[in-house]
């Protein structure tokens, strides 16, 4: 672990020039640039906003306004889409860079770093668009005097209350929630690249696995409604996942101005602290292997 | 393509000549082959019980003293684990059993586009490359345009290295690797894709990194290319080495050992030799081909001027007027060299009236093989010279393959030419000399 982070100061310019390398790949060369990272979140808003709102007419409840649902929505997706990326782009990304790890004594430690970086600097992009949102609906507009229920980020949430949007001083904790989720996604993508060597299924299962994790998670549907079905059979669902806590705590900063319950941050980040300790010496114990299992 | 080992080596950098470069003890590196890739899983779960793999040794028992300063070759045939054991020379991978110390900072050209990121460009690469050695921003910005210079990539800097041909790719990757001073500098056969003016140029700078006390390894198939360079060999065969001295010494072991393999696998190569073509109206038969050394006896490897036989014999199946036996040459990459018989000569051997039943032989005998080395074939004719224009009798293209090698590597090219260099000196206040060479 600590020869991991000496060697991670050590080629603190290569990891710099990956980012860079790797934001650059993102943006040039693409008509759209750097607009792709906010056109993303808004299609996927979009297509779910059309299939579950207009063609399945689903509604949360009757006080929740549309707009209130996308910023909400456009929270989770945007968080979630650079959690996602940087899990499946870091299970491959050794045997990407198999040109590099066979032939050259390549630092592999770096590479799952520098996808979480440039993944996390990417998402910075379009936080602030959520916001923009925020400040547009609450400010501008004004807040209804009793849209904006049932959002709320809370694990269980019996008896829905309104909430309005807002933006406040909790901004602030940001930093740390973005630190943290780099911190548990590096860790997964530090176990998942070197297992990926081991068995190269890997790599497919995460695709799947990414996608279920997504819909298990309340991205698109507010936790409540997980937490009350069936007499709460399946509140387990998000005892268990560390990111229904990160994302709720992100729209608790984000969309309703509001400090993050520190029970779940709490929670959050001593799992991505276990996980990026087990990640990270997996994959040290394994990292003399890399040139060959590839 | 470019590495610097293990930095805190760097430290240990030693200054005195005399000392030792590399130091390999017992290396050893086994790989396990499993028959399917789950199998590693299971065995890594599971520890203990039979493990599913079987273990290949690509290399073992390897005890290496190079020292500081000096060129040492490495060769050994495909397979003979040249490779991997610069990559554990260079600690890409590290030894199943033994240890390799290395004293100095060490840049290795391995393999084509190795450690190239292919969607990067050319300056991408460049800083990408410095960037895994450890160099700092200003020391890359102050050898950038040494670098670039070097290559003679020219505005091809700026493009995807996946662009880039074979050609480009190793100018880009010597200019880098050797521009990093460094200490010791492993190179992988590399060089032999470059053009002989880039080669000249990588000569050049490896000479001079020889001048300055650099040590180099330098691996190659070739025996002439190592001899050229190096005054230490190390032969390697099946992961072992075989033999390590100088240059000279190490020769005679791979030419035996040349001369073995060759005649296995061409003989082989021979039986297949029917695959060819072979037409003509029949009435005579070319039965057999045989190549013969000074001593008489059949063989596929011949060296660089010694006597070299060529013997047919033939069968007459029905009469036949006039025929002629000829022999063309070719390089293995289909290069005409030389082809004869024995009709059109200023004092030919006329064959007349050839009788049903009749059988010979037909000789062929350079006193002196002109033939560099390489891989060659042979395509014998035999031709009817009654018929208005020569017809085929029985033509064997491809009749058999057979390898020259040249020890002495004096001459470069196809053929060993007679040559008479002449040196006239004309020094002031003196008769002046004249010094000549024939051979």
């Amino acid at each position: 672990m600590f020869s991991l982070v000496r060697s991670l100061v050590r080629h603190k310019r290569l990891l710099k020039e990956l980012v860079v390398r790797d934001l650059k790949a993102r943006y040039v060369g693409s008509a759209m640039g750097f607009f792709w990272s906010v056109i993303y979140p808004f299609i996927m808003l979009f297509v779910y906003m059309l299939v579950f709102r207009v063609f399945l007419n689903m509604r949360w409840d009757d006080k929740a306004s549309p707009k209130d649902v996308a910023v909400w929505m456009l929270a989770g997706i945007v968080v979630w889409a650079a959690f996602s990326e940087t899990v499946t782009r870091s299970t491959n990304s050794l045997v990407e860079n198999s040109n590099l790890i066979q032939k050259v004594v390549f630092p592999s430690e770096v590479l799952p770093v520098s996808l979480t970086i440039s993944s996390l600097i990417n998402m910075m992009i379009g936080v602030p668009i959520v916001m923009l949102g925020v400040a547009w609906f609450a400010y501008v507009k004004g807040n209804d005097v009793e849209v904006a229920s049932l959002l709320a980020g809370q694990e269980i949430l019996p008896e829905p209350e309104a909430r309005d949007l807002a933006l406040g001083w909790s901004l602030v904790a940001l930093p740390l929630l973005i630190v943290l989720q780099g911190v548990f996604t590096l860790g997964l993508g530090y176990f998942l690249s070197a297992f990926n060597l081991l068995l190269r299924d890997t790599y497919h299962l995460v695709g799947v696995g990414v996608v279920v994790w997504m819909f298990s998670t309340p991205i698109f549907y507010p936790p409540y409604l997980v937490a009350e079905k069936d007499g709460g059979r399946y509140v387990w669902m998000l005892a268990i996942n560390p990111m229904h806590w990160l994302i709720a705590s992100y729209r608790e900063v984000l969309v309703f101005g509001a400090w993050p319950d520190p029970g779940l941050l709490g929670r959050f980040g001593l799992v991505a602290l276990v996980v990026l300790l087990l990640g990270a010496t997996f994959f040290r114990s394994q990292k003399d292997r890399f040139p060959d299992l590839l | 393509m470019v590495e610097a080992t293990v930095h805190e080596r760097r430290d240990e950098r030693s200054t005195g000549v005399g000392g030792s470069a590399i130091v390999a003890k017992g290396l050893g590196k086994a790989y396990e082959l499993y028959a399917k890739p789950v199998h590693r899983l299971w065995d890594m779960l599971l520890p203990g019980g039979k493990k599913r793999c079987r273990e290949f040794w690509a290399v073992r028992n390897v005890y290496l003293d190079v020292p500081q300063g000096s060129t040492v070759g490495i060769i050994g045939e495909n397979g003979a684990g040249k490779s991997t054991l610069l990559k554990l020379l260079n600690g890409i991978t590290k030894p199943t059993e033994g240890e390799v110390r290395v004293n100095g900072r060490l840049a290795s050209l391995l393999e084509l586009g190795a450690g190239f990121h292919p969607e990067f460009s050319g300056r991408d690469n460049i800083y990408l490359n410095c960037s895994i050695l450890g160099m700092a921003e200003d020391e890359i910005e102050a050898r950038f345009e040494s670098i670039v210079a070097f290559s003679e990539l020219g505005e091809f800097i700026e493009r995807p290295v996946k662009t880039y041909s074979s050609g480009m790719y190793v100018r880009l990757g010597f200019s880098v690797a050797s521009s990093v001073d460094p200490d010791i500098f492993l190179i992988d056969e590399a060089l032999s894709v470059g053009d002989e003016h880039f080669k000249g140029k990588c000569i050049n700078r490896l000479n001079d990194l020889r001048e300055q006390g650099r040590t180099i390894v330098f691996v190659s198939h070739d025996m002439g290319a190592v001899k050229t360079m190096c005054q230490h060999v190390v032969l390697m065969d099946k992961g072992e080495v075989v033999e390590q001295g100088s240059a000279e010494k190490v020769a005679d072991e791979y030419l035996k050992r040349a001369h073995a393999r060759g005649n296995e696998r061409l003989s082989a190569l021979a039986r297949e030799a029917s695959e060819y073509p072979r037409w003509g109206s029949g009435e005579m038969e070319v039965t057999e081909v045989r190549l013969l050394d000074a001593a008489g006896r059949p063989g596929h490897v011949f060296e660089t001027g010694d006597p070299f036989t060529l013997r047919m014999r033939y069968r007459a199946h029905a009469a036949c007027r006039r025929p002629v036996f000829g022999v063309g040459f070719y390089r293995s990459d289909g290069t005409y060299v030389n082809g004869s018989n024995h009709a059109w000569r200023d004092r030919p051997i006329e064959l007349c009236d050839v009788a049903a039943g009749e059988e010979g032989e037909v000789e062929l005998r350079f006193e002196s093989l002109p033939l560099l080395s390489g891989r060659y074939y042979l395509t014998t004719f035999l031709y009817d010279h009654a018929k208005a224009a020569p017809t085929a009798i029985d033509h064997r293209e491809h009749a058999l393959t057979f390898e020259v090698l040249d020890p002495r590597n004096h001459q470069h090219g196809l053929l060993y030419l007679p040559t008479l260099w002449t040196v006239r000196r004309g020094r002031p206040g003196d008769a002046g000399e004249l010094l000549e060479s024939r051979s």
